[in-house]
């Protein structure tokens, strides 16, 4: 991996170098129009042995100047440029196929590589996701299943809690109302009895009132010779 | 048969009122006072109390006694009380007097009655009991307010009860 990384930045690194390295010989071919015409006549006037007004009317002398004139082709670049242009491509070109276009298709194929084993594992985690999830819904469907049973369950209860409380309270109900009845009959009958009592007291209160006034000492006489004779003629 | 000790009693007091010759006269009396001490509570416990000195008890029988009765009858009272045996007094008298009457081989029927009988109730009402049980009594009369009137007969276990006092439970009875 740091391998694929250093020959990614040492490629660039060499491109740079040959550009910086071989420009200026390219560069220094060209001169100026003034400089053209000033080196071709003095080449000139040193062959005429300085005369310069000869130099100036040879027209050999003029056809170089004139051509100090023309402008270099927009086209074809001079030939120490195309030579030292051509050597810095092959080189880069060279070094690019070496060792960039391995390192840049290494990293590309590490990437590549990387995104497929993260798609890998972004697929993996969606299924192990997905798993979770069915898991969590069949826990879910249990809970709801077993909440479901439990609220039966309990409903169940509720019911006949509430069915024994209510045979219990029946029960309880007529076993009052029966105990009322009887305490109602047996309040009856002891009212009764005691009315009875009373009357019978009252009566009896006044008949031995009456039986006292009337017993006088004639009656007394009378009611024991009345017992003797009953004892008498009851033989036995 | 009784309480040797109540019999004991009844035959000592027998054998004095005998020797004292008005033996009648006596066992009347000592009934009378026997009757009064069982429906005179007051008086049977005054008698029987023992934080009383005894010479008070007898002082009191004789107050009581004094002038309504011989004086052999308030001797045997007063010598009951001394020996402390008031409690006992009613059920000794009982003893004597059926001691009495079984030496004129006769029973006790004790009367009670609201008002006192006139000697002839007295004879045709022990004729008619001797007609009907067969045994010659002695009439013991026992004045009774509670009986109202007419007469209730005890001899021995027997009861012949022709009270109004019955008459009235009867109609109580009758109402329940």
């Amino acid at each position: 991996m740091n391998n694929r990384r250093t020959r990614l930045l040492v490629a660039p690194l060499f491109a740079l170098l040959g550009l910086v390295a071989f420009a200026g010989p390219a560069s220094a071919s060209g001169e100026s129009v003034g400089a053209c015409m000033a080196h071709h006549l003095d080449e000139a006037v040193e062959a005429n042995h300085g005369d310069l007004h000869e130099t100036l009317e040879d027209h050999h002398v003029q056809d170089e100047l004139e051509k100090c004139f023309e402008a270099p082709s927009p086209i074809l670049p001079e030939l120490n440029e195309v030579i030292w242009g051509g050597s810095a491509f092959l080189i880069l070109f060279v070094l690019m196929v070496k060792k960039g276009f391995p390192a840049v298709k290494g990293a590309m194929d590490a990437r590549a590589e990387k995104i497929r084993s993260d798609l890998d594992a972004a697929e993996q985690a969606r299924t192990d996701a997905q798993s979770v999830q069915a898991d969590y819904e069949a826990r879910l469907a249990d809970s709801k299943s077993e909440a479901s049973r439990l609220i039966d369950e309990a409903r169940g209860a509720a019911d006949q809690v509430k069915a024994d409380l209510m045979a219990r309270h029946e029960a309880e109900l007529a076993d009052l109302r029966t105990r009322a009845a009887a305490d109602i009959e047996s309040s009856r009958a002891q009212a009764i009895a005691d009315l009875r009592a009373e009357v019978a007291g009252i009566a009896l209160g006044a008949a031995e009132r009456v039986v006292q006034s009337s017993l006088d000492a004639e009656v007394q006489g009378r009611l024991i010779d009345a017992y003797i004779d009953e004892v008498a003629g009851s033989n036995g | 048969m009784a309480d040797p000790m109540v019999s004991g009693y009844a035959d000592a007091l027998f054998a004095v009122a005998a020797a004292e010759g008005d033996l009648a006269t006596v066992e009347d009396e000592l009934f009378r006072f026997a009757q009064a001490l069982r429906s005179d509570g007051e008086l049977s416990s005054t008698l029987a109390d023992q934080s009383v000195p005894v010479s008070r008890r007898q002082q009191v029988v004789e107050d009581l006694l004094g002038g309504k009765a011989s004086a052999t009858t308030t001797a045997l009272i007063s010598m009951v009380v001394g020996a402390g045996r008031t409690a006992e007094l009613p059920a000794i008298v009982d003893a004597l007097v059926e001691r009495s009457a079984a030496s004129r081989n006769k029973a006790v029927a004790t009367v009670r009655s609201a008002v006192d009988l006139t000697s002839d109730q007295r004879d045709r009402l022990a004729s008619a009991i001797n007609t009907r049980t067969g045994k010659a009594v002695e009439i013991k009369v026992v004045i009774d307010p509670t009986v109202l009137g007419g007469v209730v007969t005890e001899i021995g276990d027997d009861i012949i009860d022709g009270s109004v006092r019955r008459r009235l439970n009867q109609l109580r009875e009758s109402f329940r």
